[in-house]
């Protein structure tokens, strides 16, 4: 019986198509959304990503990656002197204003990196060398910078084309020249503002000689410590912070930046709700559309269903035709809508914009989700068929 | 040829409504039909014709009364045992065919069997053998929307007997066919009455059709007034 209840379900090609594009729909909306939210939340610990270390230390009050709170240099050396330290690096982080040869002022994130080690430098130049950052009041500029912080330039059409910034081009911050020397391909901050790497004490001199300039230590532990038993340890002798900085986002367990960073944008921003809504809005729209379209579909089938009750078949058989019919759609639904997502996605990784990240827990979800609203819809069917009563077929 | 009884009821009553409202659709009503024959039903809008009907099939449970079908008392039996009961014994003709359109002629007349737990390749020899039987070889996979009104019936006539039951229910058979296709569907549900163990009760205000039956039951307010062999000794006016 389930193979003619399939048949009935892809006999009814329109109807089928209308329960497919609900399902569809809510799938993608989920899926989408869901995986927007995590692109976007993601880039909340993009340091962690771009500035590449085992372990972080911080001030004890620090809560996220971008939560600088500046120590004394000092700190450096007690920080070298635990065991089990392989090395450890300044790096100095903070949000200022760029002024552009046109006059113009972008908001840059400054990146400030152990000149000797060049530990937390970006993993990839597009142009330059990481070299030359050693040279007078040189700077790297992210891809992105570059374009966004480019000049404008008015064609001999009249057109105003973007001219993105190179290496040998210059601006200024806080009166002080920055010289590019390099372009690197790193991953796009939450806070907006472009990476622009240069070294710790140049950093220094840029924001006009700050009384603590020490944002953060990039700590390597030594062979056969691991950076979790490293954090325990700086953080005994020192009573400073230190963090791992895996990007599980899943796992409880451990004090990772990236994790603490993500949790703390998901506690204090709008970001969950307003996502969240629209993954709810998906769902309720999902259960409304396939929902209604099952059941005006198990209305329409109603006296052939009260004709195969009469016939003797079972609820038990009815419900699992209805079942099969409802999960055979569901599944084909989430597969349509979790595929577009993905099309989608593709296209939004490629343009950059927004930031999209599919996690496989987001189409497991999706997947309960969209099964859930079949469910639901074969549950409202099978009600309505257990009270159909059998002596119908005898009523013309 | 011997001949049992194979549907009985006695004294059996249904009413539908509150006490201010309430219909007596049979009242004390009493029944009997043969194995080996066809026996009609008839009577006028609201005697009580598909009611008794559905009593008899199992669908529609009486208030008081005996209904015993081959044997088996079917008053007191629960939703579950009926149910089996009547995918073991029963075969049902519809008025408006019930074929389902979007499945297939012979997917629709396997459904009896795979109902009884048939596979489905044993359903669909069988079916495909019962569709030749009635004419239908060759149609089997065509969607039932595309055959003439009386190859429908064909086709539901062949759902009814695929699983071959005992009792056959035709509520209507030859309302919505022309009288040439209707006396061709009554012909082969008489012949089909033939079998020794088989017993056919059909309902119907054609009285073209009349002649095709062993005996008719006329009904009246819920009550059998009375049973003839000839149909012309029938109430004209119920003609």
């Amino acid at each position: 019986m389930l193979r003619l209840a399939l048949n009935m379900l892809f006999g009814d090609t329109a109807k089928l198509a209308m329960l497919l594009c609900g399902l569809a729909f809510s799938a993608l909306l989920m899926a989408q959304q869901t995986s927007v939210f995590f692109g976007i939340m993601s880039w909340t610990y993009t340091p962690v990503v771009n500035i590449r270390a085992h372990v972080w230390v911080s001030d004890p009050m620090v809560e996220q990656a971008n939560d600088a709170k500046p120590m004394r240099d000092t700190e450096l050396g007690r920080v070298r002197s635990v065991d089990g330290v392989a090395w450890a690096a300044p790096l100095h982080t903070s949000f200022l204003q760029a002024r552009m040869v046109d006059g113009n002022f972008k908001l840059i994130t400054m990146v400030g990196i152990d000149a000797d080690t060049f530990a937390g430098a970006p993993a990839q130049l597009s142009q330059g060398q990481i070299d030359d950052l050693r040279l007078p009041n040189t700077v790297i500029v992210d891809e992105w910078g570059a374009q966004l912080m480019g000049r404008q330039v008015k064609g001999p059409d009249g057109k105003i084309t973007t001219v993105a910034l190179k290496p040998g081009d210059v601006f200024e911050i806080n009166d002080i020249e920055a010289r590019i020397v390099g372009i690197c391909k790193v991953r796009r901050a939450f806070t907006g503002g472009p990476f622009v790497y240069t070294t710790y004490d140049r950093a220094k001199s840029y924001t006009l000689g700050a009384r603590r300039t020490l944002s953060f230590m990039l700590v390597e532990p030594v062979a056969g410590v691991t950076p979790t038993e490293l954090c325990q340890r700086i953080e005994n002798e020192t009573g400073l912070k230190a963090w791992t900085t895996d990007t599980v986002i899943w796992d409880w367990t451990d004090r990772s930046l990236a994790r603490a960073t993500f949790w703390w944008f998901w506690k204090n921003t709008g970001i969950p709700f307003s996502f969240g809504t629209a993954v709810a809005l998906g769902l309720f729209v999902g259960i409304a559309i396939s929902g209604q379209t099952f059941y005006s579909f198990v209305l329409e089938n109603l006296k052939y269903f009260a004709a195969i009750k009469a016939m003797g078949a079972s609820m038990r058989v009815l419900s699992a035709m209805l079942f099969v019919q409802a999960t055979t759609a569901g599944l084909i639904g989430f597969g349509l809508g979790a595929g577009m997502a993905q099309a989608i996605g593709r296209v939004m990784i490629e343009k950059g914009m927004p930031p999209f990240v599919m996690f496989p827990q987001v189409l497991i979800a999706t997947l309960i989700l969209t099964m859930g609203i079949s469910f639901v819809s074969a549950i409202i069917g099978i009600v309505k068929v257990s009270r159909v009563d059998a002596a119908t077929v005898f009523r013309g | 040829m011997t001949t049992t009884i194979a549907v009985s009821a006695r004294q059996v009553d249904i009413s539908f409504g509150s006490e201010e409202a309430k219909v007596i659709a049979l009242n004390h009503t009493d029944f009997s039909a043969h194995t080996g024959e066809l026996i009609m039903l008839v009577g006028p809008s609201g005697c009580g014709k598909t009611t008794l009907l559905s009593v008899i099939a199992g669908t529609l449970t009486p208030q008081s009364g005996e209904i015993e079908v081959f044997g088996q008392r079917l008053d007191g039996l629960s939703q579950e045992e009926l149910t089996t009961f009547r995918r073991k014994n029963l075969g049902f003709v519809f008025q408006s065919f019930n074929l389902i359109p979007t499945l297939s002629v012979v997917e629709n007349v396997m459904i009896p069997l795979l109902i009884q737990g048939a596979s489905h390749a044993v359903a669909k020899k069988k079916a495909t053998e019962i569709l030749e039987k009635v004419g239908l070889k060759g149609r089997e996979e065509g969607k039932p929307n595309a055959l003439s009104g009386g190859q429908q019936q064909r086709v539901a006539i062949a759902r009814a007997l695929v699983h071959e039951p005992p009792l056959l229910i035709c509520d209507e058979p030859t309302s919505a066919l022309d009288k040439d296709t209707g006396a061709q569907i009554m012909e082969m549900i008489r012949a089909l009455s033939r079998a020794p163990n088989r017993c056919v009760v059909v309902v119907t205000h054609d009285f073209r059709i009349f002649k095709y039956a062993d005996r008719i039951a006329e009904m009246e307010d819920g009550k059998i007034k009375r049973v003839v062999d000839d149909p012309r000794t029938l109430d004209p006016t119920y003609l």
